[in-house]
């Protein structure tokens, strides 16, 4: 018994110190060639894996088994063990392939093919590819629905958000917006999809029920030129309340109200912010500042840049590594 | 305040057509971005009309110049920065990174317009190669080929592409400098800001 009381504050003094569990970050470094690995609790760098030729999207399964990485230069996915980042196997990809997205039940993969105006999907387990959609010129940013029905592509010069149908791969429905767009994310319960324009400089709020845009959002960060505001990635919190919105060379995140969607604050990150990832607790959000290559850590709570890690090369997308199952 | 950023920013504004990778003018990989602004590295206090007078102070305009060489490595420059930092104030902190930023730009303007000449001589140079292997096929189809003239056209046509090899491998360096003094600003706006009090 005594031996119990002593135990206790020590172990709610542990617990109290670590709430959260420490994820692994992984950054693709486009010129770098490899992908740097973080500790999302220590914001220290593990190591820095080799990945294959000019690696830009990566993502990772729901359970945390399977790390994909494209690798754009060699045509294709090459899948990683996330803990040893040893090469397990490729998938086919297609040309040039820059964005993918992994369907919710955790397959097939959705993959962009920039080169040749297609997106090709690939079943995951199989190793085949189930299809080639032919979609806008440039094909780019990629999106799924909360519910996996509906697989969003953009393509960057035809200026459309593409709605296919996640398994029939017909194209259901095509929404024009501004100039390159770049992204396409859903909100929480998939009543809003945000899409941004690079050239256009706004970010489309589109009602995926009705395919109409309902708002537009645009940015104006005091002292930057407008041709550097240039949106890129787009992330939602959980609850849908926080939009948070990669300004490109304007080196800021935009930090959007996700109920009224009207900006409020405009965080200096990195040179040339593309990408960003949650934690899965939403504790942290790291960006990808290509031209400094950093890492930056935006504390989401008090909505504050709290640290910049150099990673490799210029580091393009990030993804983390979900919480890991007990068992 | 708003109207001098406003007035600064409609001045300053290149051509948007830059960013989209459609330019004609840039023979890059990466994307132009054809001017800095403040907005891009700083978050310190805007300056108004006395901070731009005070960028302009000898003893600023100094320190700012040693800043902006690239040969002074990061580590002395946040040295020097750290020294000035002492007896300075937000105002004077501001007035620094106003002073670096008015050096650093016009270099890397002046910068982008030489990578657009240079790009512009490049696609001259490879359409007079065209021209050349034009003319030696036409030349070598002739009934009686005048061999004296083949072999000279072929000596200028080597010439022009060793030239247009050699350029293109330098355009790769050359390519690179705008982001490499993008990245010395951002740098040194950093360490400025660093010494900024609430």
């Amino acid at each position: 018994m005594k031996h119990l009381l002593t135990l206790t504050p020590a172990l709610v003094l542990f617990g109290l110190a670590e709430p959260a569990q420490a994820n692994r970050v992984f950054v693709t470094n486009e010129k770098g060639n490899d992908v740097t690995v973080l500790d999302s609790q220590t914001l220290e760098v593990i190591g820095t894996y080799p990945v294959g030729n000019r690696p830009r999207g990566i993502t990772i399964s729901p359970d945390g088994k399977e790390l994909y990485v494209c690798a754009s230069d060699d045509n294709l996915v090459r899948v990683f063990d996330p803990e040893t980042m040893e090469e397990l196997h490729t998938l086919p990809s297609g040309p040039d392939p820059e964005l993918f997205v992994l369907h919710p039940s955790a397959n097939p993969l959705y993959i962009a093919n920039e080169d040749d105006n297609l997106v090709t999907v690939v079943d995951v387990k199989t190793h085949q590819v189930l299809a080639e959609i032919p979609v806008g010129v440039e094909p780019e940013g990629m999106g799924v629905s909360p519910d996996g029905r509906i697989v969003i592509n953009t393509s960057e010069t035809t200026n459309m958000a593409h709605f296919i149908d996640s398994e029939s791969f017909e194209i259901v429905a095509n929404v024009l917006v501004d100039s390159r767009p770049r992204f396409a994310e859903y909100n929480h319960d998939g009543t809003k999809l945000y899409v941004s324009s690079e050239i256009g400089g706004t970010v489309s709020v589109i009602d995926p029920a009705t395919q109409q845009i309902t708002k537009k959002i645009t940015f104006e960060v005091p002292g930057v030129l407008p041709e550097a505001v240039q949106p890129v990635g787009v992330r939602v919190s959980s609850d849908g309340r926080k939009v948070f919105v990669a300004l490109g060379p304007s080196n800021r995140v935009a930090v959007i109200d996700g109920e009224t969607d009207e900006v409020r604050d405009y965080l200096l990150v990195g040179q040339r912010v593309w990408q960003m990832a949650f934690t899965p607790d939403e504790k942290y959000l790291f960006t990808t500042n290509g031209n400094s290559n950093d890492v930056s850590v935006i504390d989401v709570a008090s909505e504050e840049v709290v640290k910049s890690v150099a990673v490799g090369q210029q580091p393009w997308g990030v993804v983390v590594a979900p919480d890991a199952t007990a068992n | 305040m708003r109207l001098v950023l406003t007035l600064i920013a409609t001045l300053a504004a290149g051509p948007a057509l830059a960013a989209g990778g459609t330019d004609p003018d840039w023979p890059c990989i990466q994307r132009k971005q054809p001017h800095l602004s403040l907005g891009q590295m700083w978050t310190g206090p805007m300056p108004d009309e006395a901070t731009l007078q005070l960028a302009r102070d000898s003893r600023i305009v100094a320190l700012a110049e040693r800043l902006e060489q690239r040969r002074l490595p990061m580590d002395q420059a946040e040295a020097q920065i750290a020294a000035f930092a002492e007896t300075a104030d937000n105002m004077r902190l501001t007035a620094l990174m106003q002073a670096v930023l008015d050096r650093i730009e016009p270099d890397r303007s002046a910068l982008i317009g030489g990578i657009a000449r240079y790009g512009n001589r490049q696609v001259a140079l490879a359409r007079r190669i065209e021209e050349r292997r034009a003319t030696m096929a036409a030349m070598e189809a002739a009934e009686t080929p005048d061999f004296d003239a083949i072999d000279a056209e072929e000596r200028a046509l080597d010439w022009d592409r060793r030239i247009f090899t050699e350029r293109q491998q330098s355009l790769t360096y050359v390519c690179e400098t705008p982001v490499i003094l993008e990245q010395r600003a951002f740098a040194l706006a950093r360490a400025i800001a660093s010494h900024l009090t609430d």
